[in-house]
Protein backbone atom coordinates (compact mmCIF):
# COMPACT_ATOMS: atom_id res chain seq x y z
CA UNK A 1 0.00 0.00 0.00
CA UNK A 2 1.26 3.42 -0.89
CA UNK A 3 1.57 5.27 2.38
CA UNK A 4 3.52 8.32 1.40
CA UNK A 5 0.67 10.36 0.00
CA UNK A 6 -2.31 8.98 1.82
CA UNK A 7 -3.50 10.46 5.06
CA UNK A 8 -2.69 8.10 7.88
CA UNK A 9 -4.24 7.97 11.31
CA UNK A 10 -1.62 10.22 12.83
CA UNK A 11 -2.48 13.01 10.41
CA UNK A 12 -6.17 12.59 11.05
CA UNK A 13 -5.62 12.74 14.80
CA UNK A 14 -3.63 15.93 14.37
CA UNK A 15 -6.49 17.41 12.37
CA UNK A 16 -8.88 16.51 15.16
CA UNK A 17 -6.71 18.00 17.87
CA UNK A 18 -6.18 21.33 16.18
CA UNK A 19 -9.82 21.56 15.17
CA UNK A 20 -10.76 21.10 18.81
CA UNK A 21 -8.34 23.80 19.95
CA UNK A 22 -9.53 26.27 17.31
CA UNK A 23 -13.14 25.49 18.14
CA UNK A 24 -12.61 26.09 21.86
CA UNK A 25 -10.95 29.43 21.14
CA UNK A 26 -13.76 30.40 18.78
CA UNK A 27 -16.34 29.50 21.41
CA UNK A 28 -14.65 31.54 24.11
CA UNK A 29 -14.28 34.56 21.83
CA UNK A 30 -17.80 34.27 20.45
CA UNK A 31 -19.25 34.47 23.95
CA UNK A 32 -18.37 38.16 23.89
CA UNK A 33 -20.66 38.66 20.88
CA UNK A 34 -23.58 39.76 23.03
CA UNK A 35 -22.22 43.29 23.06
CA UNK A 36 -23.02 44.76 19.63
CA UNK A 37 -19.57 46.18 18.92
CA UNK A 38 -17.88 42.91 19.90
CA UNK A 39 -20.09 41.08 17.46
CA UNK A 40 -18.39 42.96 14.64
CA UNK A 41 -14.99 42.60 16.23
CA UNK A 42 -15.29 38.80 16.18
CA UNK A 43 -14.04 38.93 12.63
CA UNK A 44 -10.88 40.58 13.98
CA UNK A 45 -10.36 38.56 17.13
CA UNK A 46 -11.00 35.05 15.89
CA UNK A 47 -8.41 35.09 13.06
CA UNK A 48 -5.77 36.68 15.27
CA UNK A 49 -6.23 34.31 18.19
CA UNK A 50 -6.54 31.08 16.23
CA UNK A 51 -3.37 31.99 14.33
CA UNK A 52 -1.05 30.32 16.82
CA UNK A 53 -2.67 26.86 16.83
CA UNK A 54 -3.23 27.05 13.10
CA UNK A 55 0.38 27.79 12.25
CA UNK A 56 1.45 24.96 14.54
CA UNK A 57 -1.02 22.78 12.69
CA UNK A 58 0.45 23.80 9.34
CA UNK A 59 3.88 22.59 10.42
CA UNK A 60 2.34 19.11 10.68
CA UNK A 61 0.61 19.31 7.32
CA UNK A 62 2.53 17.39 4.73
CA UNK A 63 -0.22 15.85 2.66
CA UNK A 64 -3.14 16.96 0.59
CA UNK A 65 -6.47 17.14 2.39
CA UNK A 66 -5.64 18.07 5.97
CA UNK A 67 -6.50 21.76 5.69
CA UNK A 68 -9.66 20.88 3.81
CA UNK A 69 -10.80 18.45 6.51
CA UNK A 70 -10.08 20.98 9.27
CA UNK A 71 -12.13 23.61 7.47
CA UNK A 72 -15.04 21.29 6.79
CA UNK A 73 -15.12 20.29 10.43
CA UNK A 74 -14.93 23.88 11.65
CA UNK A 75 -17.76 24.81 9.31
CA UNK A 76 -19.80 21.85 10.50
CA UNK A 77 -19.20 22.82 14.13
CA UNK A 78 -20.35 26.37 13.36
CA UNK A 79 -23.48 24.96 11.80
CA UNK A 80 -24.23 22.62 14.67
CA UNK A 81 -23.67 25.31 17.29
CA UNK A 82 -26.23 27.61 15.76
CA UNK A 83 -24.60 29.70 13.09
CA UNK A 84 -25.97 28.94 9.66
CA UNK A 85 -24.75 26.55 7.01
CA UNK A 86 -23.02 29.37 5.13
CA UNK A 87 -19.90 28.74 7.18
CA UNK A 88 -19.81 25.12 6.04
CA UNK A 89 -20.18 26.03 2.38
CA UNK A 90 -17.68 28.88 2.44
CA UNK A 91 -15.31 26.91 4.67
CA UNK A 92 -15.22 24.00 2.25
CA UNK A 93 -14.41 26.18 -0.74
CA UNK A 94 -11.87 28.33 1.10
CA UNK A 95 -10.26 25.24 2.59
CA UNK A 96 -9.77 23.85 -0.88
CA UNK A 97 -8.23 27.10 -2.10
CA UNK A 98 -5.96 27.27 0.94
CA UNK A 99 -4.94 23.69 0.34
CA UNK A 100 -3.79 24.51 -3.20
CA UNK A 101 -2.01 27.67 -2.04
CA UNK A 102 -0.06 25.85 0.64
CA UNK A 103 0.68 22.97 -1.68
CA UNK A 104 2.21 25.36 -4.20
CA UNK A 105 5.00 25.91 -1.67
CA UNK A 106 5.41 22.14 -1.14
CA UNK A 107 3.93 22.53 2.36
CA UNK A 108 7.03 24.35 3.54
CA UNK A 109 6.82 27.98 2.53
CA UNK A 110 6.11 30.18 5.54
CA UNK A 111 4.50 33.06 3.65
CA UNK A 112 2.27 30.82 1.60
CA UNK A 113 1.27 29.21 4.89
CA UNK A 114 0.23 32.56 6.29
CA UNK A 115 -1.72 33.31 3.13
CA UNK A 116 -3.37 29.89 3.28
CA UNK A 117 -4.40 30.56 6.87
CA UNK A 118 -5.86 33.94 5.95
CA UNK A 119 -7.88 32.44 3.10
CA UNK A 120 -9.10 29.43 5.01
CA UNK A 121 -10.20 31.61 7.92
CA UNK A 122 -12.96 33.31 5.97
CA UNK A 123 -15.58 30.89 7.32
CA UNK A 124 -15.63 33.35 10.18
CA UNK A 125 -16.81 36.03 7.80
CA UNK A 126 -19.48 33.71 6.39
CA UNK A 127 -21.25 33.77 9.72
CA UNK A 128 -22.40 37.30 9.01
CA UNK A 129 -24.24 36.38 5.82
CA UNK A 130 -27.44 35.97 7.79
CA UNK A 131 -27.35 39.62 8.79
CA UNK A 132 -26.57 40.93 5.35
CA UNK A 133 -28.79 38.87 3.11
CA UNK A 134 -31.61 37.83 5.36
CA UNK A 135 -31.79 40.63 7.88
CA UNK A 136 -35.48 40.45 8.62
CA UNK A 137 -35.50 36.78 9.45
CA UNK A 138 -32.33 37.19 11.43
CA UNK A 139 -33.73 39.88 13.63
CA UNK A 140 -37.22 38.47 13.93
CA UNK A 141 -35.77 35.95 16.36
CA UNK A 142 -34.00 38.70 18.23
CA UNK A 143 -36.78 41.27 18.58
CA UNK A 144 -36.75 40.76 22.27
CA UNK A 145 -33.41 42.38 22.94
CA UNK A 146 -35.01 45.72 22.31
CA UNK A 147 -34.86 47.93 19.29
CA UNK A 148 -31.58 49.44 20.47
CA UNK A 149 -29.69 46.21 19.94
CA UNK A 150 -31.11 45.77 16.45
CA UNK A 151 -30.38 49.39 15.61
CA UNK A 152 -26.88 49.12 16.98
CA UNK A 153 -26.09 46.01 14.98
CA UNK A 154 -27.68 47.15 11.73
CA UNK A 155 -26.00 50.53 12.00
CA UNK A 156 -22.66 48.79 12.32
CA UNK A 157 -23.41 46.39 9.51
CA UNK A 158 -24.90 47.97 6.39
CA UNK A 159 -24.63 45.84 3.25
CA UNK A 160 -21.49 47.55 1.99
CA UNK A 161 -19.73 46.31 5.11
CA UNK A 162 -19.86 42.78 3.68
CA UNK A 163 -16.79 43.09 1.39
CA UNK A 164 -15.11 45.32 3.96
CA UNK A 165 -15.45 42.60 6.57
CA UNK A 166 -13.99 40.09 4.13
CA UNK A 167 -10.93 42.27 3.63
CA UNK A 168 -10.65 42.87 7.38
CA UNK A 169 -10.92 39.16 7.97
CA UNK A 170 -8.19 38.29 5.51
CA UNK A 171 -5.95 41.09 6.80
CA UNK A 172 -6.40 39.90 10.36
CA UNK A 173 -5.75 36.38 9.18
CA UNK A 174 -2.41 37.51 7.79
CA UNK A 175 -1.61 39.33 11.03
CA UNK A 176 -2.68 36.30 13.06
CA UNK A 177 -0.62 33.96 10.91
CA UNK A 178 2.39 36.23 11.19
CA UNK A 179 2.04 36.33 14.99
CA UNK A 180 1.65 32.58 14.89
CA UNK A 181 4.93 32.08 13.05
CA UNK A 182 6.69 34.46 15.46
CA UNK A 183 5.39 32.50 18.45
CA UNK A 184 6.37 29.23 16.82
CA UNK A 185 9.86 30.49 16.27
CA UNK A 186 10.16 31.88 19.77
CA UNK A 187 8.79 28.93 21.72
CA UNK A 188 8.23 25.74 19.84
CA UNK A 189 11.29 25.43 17.64
CA UNK A 190 13.52 25.68 20.67
CA UNK A 191 11.48 23.12 22.56
CA UNK A 192 11.65 20.73 19.64
CA UNK A 193 7.92 20.40 19.15
CA UNK A 194 8.11 21.68 15.59
CA UNK B 1 -45.85 24.82 16.90
CA UNK B 2 -45.64 25.45 20.62
CA UNK B 3 -46.07 21.87 21.83
CA UNK B 4 -43.39 20.73 19.41
CA UNK B 5 -41.08 23.45 20.66
CA UNK B 6 -41.36 22.22 24.20
CA UNK B 7 -41.16 18.63 23.07
CA UNK B 8 -37.83 19.24 21.34
CA UNK B 9 -36.52 21.31 24.23
CA UNK B 10 -37.22 18.63 26.78
CA UNK B 11 -36.21 15.64 24.71
CA UNK B 12 -32.56 15.94 25.88
CA UNK B 13 -33.71 15.90 29.52
CA UNK B 14 -35.71 12.76 28.98
CA UNK B 15 -32.59 11.16 27.52
CA UNK B 16 -30.59 12.31 30.53
CA UNK B 17 -33.17 10.86 32.88
CA UNK B 18 -32.98 7.56 31.03
CA UNK B 19 -29.26 7.66 31.83
CA UNK B 20 -30.18 8.37 35.48
CA UNK B 21 -28.56 11.80 35.51
CA UNK B 22 -31.24 13.26 37.73
CA UNK B 23 -29.26 16.16 39.12
CA UNK B 24 -28.03 17.60 35.80
CA UNK B 25 -31.43 17.04 34.25
CA UNK B 26 -33.33 18.86 36.96
CA UNK B 27 -30.79 21.68 36.97
CA UNK B 28 -31.24 22.02 33.23
CA UNK B 29 -35.02 22.16 33.53
CA UNK B 30 -34.75 24.80 36.26
CA UNK B 31 -32.29 26.97 34.32
CA UNK B 32 -34.22 26.61 31.11
CA UNK B 33 -37.61 27.53 32.54
CA UNK B 34 -36.08 30.34 34.56
CA UNK B 35 -34.29 31.92 31.63
CA UNK B 36 -37.21 31.39 29.26
CA UNK B 37 -39.70 33.19 31.44
CA UNK B 38 -37.03 35.69 32.42
CA UNK B 39 -36.55 36.79 28.84
CA UNK B 40 -40.29 36.76 28.18
CA UNK B 41 -40.76 39.06 31.16
CA UNK B 42 -38.03 41.38 29.92
CA UNK B 43 -39.66 42.06 26.59
CA UNK B 44 -40.79 45.62 26.80
CA UNK B 45 -39.06 48.92 27.30
CA UNK B 46 -35.48 48.07 28.09
CA UNK B 47 -32.48 50.05 29.13
CA UNK B 48 -29.17 48.80 27.68
CA UNK B 49 -28.21 46.72 30.71
CA UNK B 50 -31.53 44.90 30.70
CA UNK B 51 -31.19 44.45 26.98
CA UNK B 52 -27.88 42.65 27.38
CA UNK B 53 -29.34 40.51 30.15
CA UNK B 54 -32.32 39.58 27.99
CA UNK B 55 -29.97 38.71 25.16
CA UNK B 56 -27.90 36.45 27.37
CA UNK B 57 -30.98 34.65 28.67
CA UNK B 58 -32.23 34.24 25.12
CA UNK B 59 -28.95 32.77 23.95
CA UNK B 60 -29.05 30.46 26.96
CA UNK B 61 -32.45 29.14 25.95
CA UNK B 62 -31.14 28.46 22.45
CA UNK B 63 -27.85 26.87 23.41
CA UNK B 64 -28.77 24.88 26.51
CA UNK B 65 -30.72 22.09 24.76
CA UNK B 66 -27.86 21.58 22.32
CA UNK B 67 -25.31 21.56 25.11
CA UNK B 68 -27.29 19.00 27.08
CA UNK B 69 -27.69 16.83 24.00
CA UNK B 70 -23.95 17.07 23.35
CA UNK B 71 -23.30 16.01 26.93
CA UNK B 72 -25.60 13.06 26.49
CA UNK B 73 -23.91 12.01 23.27
CA UNK B 74 -20.41 12.32 24.72
CA UNK B 75 -21.39 10.44 27.83
CA UNK B 76 -23.15 7.53 26.20
CA UNK B 77 -21.18 7.00 23.01
CA UNK B 78 -17.89 5.19 23.22
CA UNK B 79 -15.33 6.12 20.61
CA UNK B 80 -15.14 2.63 19.18
CA UNK B 81 -18.93 2.44 19.03
CA UNK B 82 -19.01 5.72 17.19
CA UNK B 83 -16.38 4.57 14.72
CA UNK B 84 -18.13 1.26 14.12
CA UNK B 85 -21.51 2.94 13.61
CA UNK B 86 -20.05 5.46 11.17
CA UNK B 87 -18.31 2.66 9.33
CA UNK B 88 -21.63 0.93 8.88
CA UNK B 89 -23.06 4.17 7.52
CA UNK B 90 -20.19 4.11 5.02
CA UNK B 91 -18.81 7.46 6.11
CA UNK B 92 -15.14 7.82 5.32
CA UNK B 93 -12.48 7.43 7.99
CA UNK B 94 -11.06 10.78 7.01
CA UNK B 95 -13.98 12.49 8.68
CA UNK B 96 -14.86 10.09 11.47
CA UNK B 97 -11.42 9.85 13.04
CA UNK B 98 -11.00 13.61 13.44
CA UNK B 99 -14.56 13.87 14.79
CA UNK B 100 -13.93 11.18 17.38
CA UNK B 101 -10.71 12.95 18.37
CA UNK B 102 -12.65 16.20 18.77
CA UNK B 103 -15.14 14.46 21.06
CA UNK B 104 -12.33 13.11 23.13
CA UNK B 105 -10.37 16.34 23.05
CA UNK B 106 -12.88 19.02 23.89
CA UNK B 107 -12.93 18.27 27.62
CA UNK B 108 -9.14 17.89 27.60
CA UNK B 109 -8.59 21.34 26.10
CA UNK B 110 -10.91 22.94 28.65
CA UNK B 111 -9.26 21.07 31.53
CA UNK B 112 -5.74 21.90 30.42
CA UNK B 113 -6.53 25.55 29.90
CA UNK B 114 -8.13 25.74 33.36
CA UNK B 115 -4.99 24.25 34.89
CA UNK B 116 -2.74 26.62 32.93
CA UNK B 117 -4.93 29.52 33.95
CA UNK B 118 -4.46 28.61 37.61
CA UNK B 119 -0.72 28.31 37.18
CA UNK B 120 -0.50 31.68 35.45
CA UNK B 121 -2.56 33.34 38.11
CA UNK B 122 -0.13 31.99 40.66
CA UNK B 123 2.64 33.74 38.73
CA UNK B 124 0.63 36.92 38.70
CA UNK B 125 -0.10 36.96 34.97
CA UNK B 126 -3.76 37.74 34.80
CA UNK B 127 -6.16 38.56 32.03
CA UNK B 128 -6.62 42.30 31.88
CA UNK B 129 -3.67 43.10 34.10
CA UNK B 130 -0.45 44.13 32.43
CA UNK B 131 0.14 43.45 28.77
CA UNK B 132 -2.67 41.73 26.95
CA UNK B 133 -0.32 40.07 24.47
CA UNK B 134 1.62 38.56 27.33
CA UNK B 135 -1.53 37.25 28.97
CA UNK B 136 -2.61 35.57 25.75
CA UNK B 137 0.84 34.28 24.82
CA UNK B 138 1.54 32.75 28.20
CA UNK B 139 -1.71 30.86 28.05
CA UNK B 140 -1.66 29.76 24.44
CA UNK B 141 1.88 28.45 24.29
CA UNK B 142 1.68 25.98 27.19
CA UNK B 143 -1.73 24.89 25.95
CA UNK B 144 -0.35 24.17 22.49
CA UNK B 145 2.62 22.35 23.94
CA UNK B 146 0.60 20.07 26.20
CA UNK B 147 -2.01 19.42 23.52
CA UNK B 148 0.68 18.47 21.07
CA UNK B 149 2.12 15.97 23.54
CA UNK B 150 -1.31 14.52 24.30
CA UNK B 151 -1.77 14.20 20.56
CA UNK B 152 1.36 12.07 20.25
CA UNK B 153 0.06 9.78 22.98
CA UNK B 154 -3.31 9.61 21.32
CA UNK B 155 -1.85 8.53 18.01
CA UNK B 156 0.22 5.88 19.76
CA UNK B 157 -2.96 4.60 21.38
CA UNK B 158 -4.69 4.57 18.00
CA UNK B 159 -1.82 2.54 16.52
CA UNK B 160 -2.19 -0.11 19.20
CA UNK B 161 -5.88 -0.30 18.45
CA UNK B 162 -5.02 -0.95 14.85
CA UNK B 163 -6.80 2.05 13.44
CA UNK B 164 -4.35 2.44 10.60
CA UNK B 165 -4.06 -1.04 9.20
CA UNK B 166 -6.56 -0.14 6.50
CA UNK B 167 -8.56 -3.34 6.84
CA UNK B 168 -12.02 -3.88 8.16
CA UNK B 169 -12.09 -3.63 11.93
CA UNK B 170 -14.42 -5.76 13.96
CA UNK B 171 -16.43 -4.40 16.86
CA UNK B 172 -17.53 -6.31 19.94
CA UNK B 173 -20.76 -4.32 20.26
CA UNK B 174 -23.63 -5.14 18.01
CA UNK B 175 -24.80 -1.75 16.80
CA UNK B 176 -28.36 -1.73 15.57
CA UNK B 177 -31.41 0.45 15.57
CA UNK B 178 -33.68 -0.42 18.45
CA UNK B 179 -37.29 0.47 19.18
CA UNK B 180 -36.24 3.59 21.11
CA UNK B 181 -34.13 4.88 18.26
CA UNK B 182 -37.01 4.59 15.83
CA UNK B 183 -39.32 6.24 18.36
CA UNK B 184 -37.06 9.25 18.85
CA UNK B 185 -36.46 9.56 15.13
CA UNK B 186 -40.22 9.49 14.60
CA UNK B 187 -40.73 12.26 17.15
CA UNK B 188 -38.05 14.47 15.59
CA UNK B 189 -39.25 13.77 12.08
CA UNK B 190 -42.85 14.56 12.96
CA UNK B 191 -41.67 17.99 14.09
CA UNK B 192 -40.27 18.58 10.61
CA UNK B 193 -43.51 17.42 9.02
CA UNK B 194 -45.53 19.71 11.27
CA UNK B 195 -43.22 22.62 10.46
CA UNK B 196 -43.49 21.86 6.75
CA UNK B 197 -47.29 21.80 6.87
CA UNK B 198 -47.37 25.09 8.76
CA UNK B 199 -44.82 26.66 6.45
CA UNK B 200 -46.02 25.65 3.02
CA UNK B 201 -49.68 24.67 3.20
CA UNK B 202 -51.33 27.11 5.57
Amino acid sequence: MDNSNRLNVKDLINVGIYTAICAVICCVVAMTGVVPIMMVLLVVLVPILTGIPYMLFLTKVKKFGMILILNVLMGALMWVTGMSYYALAVGTVSGLIAEFIFRAGKYKNKWLGILAYAISGIYCWANYFGIFFNAEAYFSTRQKFGQEYIDAVTKLLPVWMCPVLLIVDIACGIIGGWIGTKVLKKHFEKAGIV
Amino acid sequence: MVPFYWLLVFLPVVLLFVEKEWKTGLLYVAIYIGSYFGQVALQHELNPAESVLALMLYILTKILPTAILARYIVKTTKVSEFLAAMKRLHITDKLTIPISVIFRFFPTVVEESAAINDAMRMRGIEMGAGKATEAVEYRMVPLMASCSIIGEELSAAAMTRGLDIGKKRSCIWNIRFGVFDWLIMLVCFSCYVWWGIGRFFI
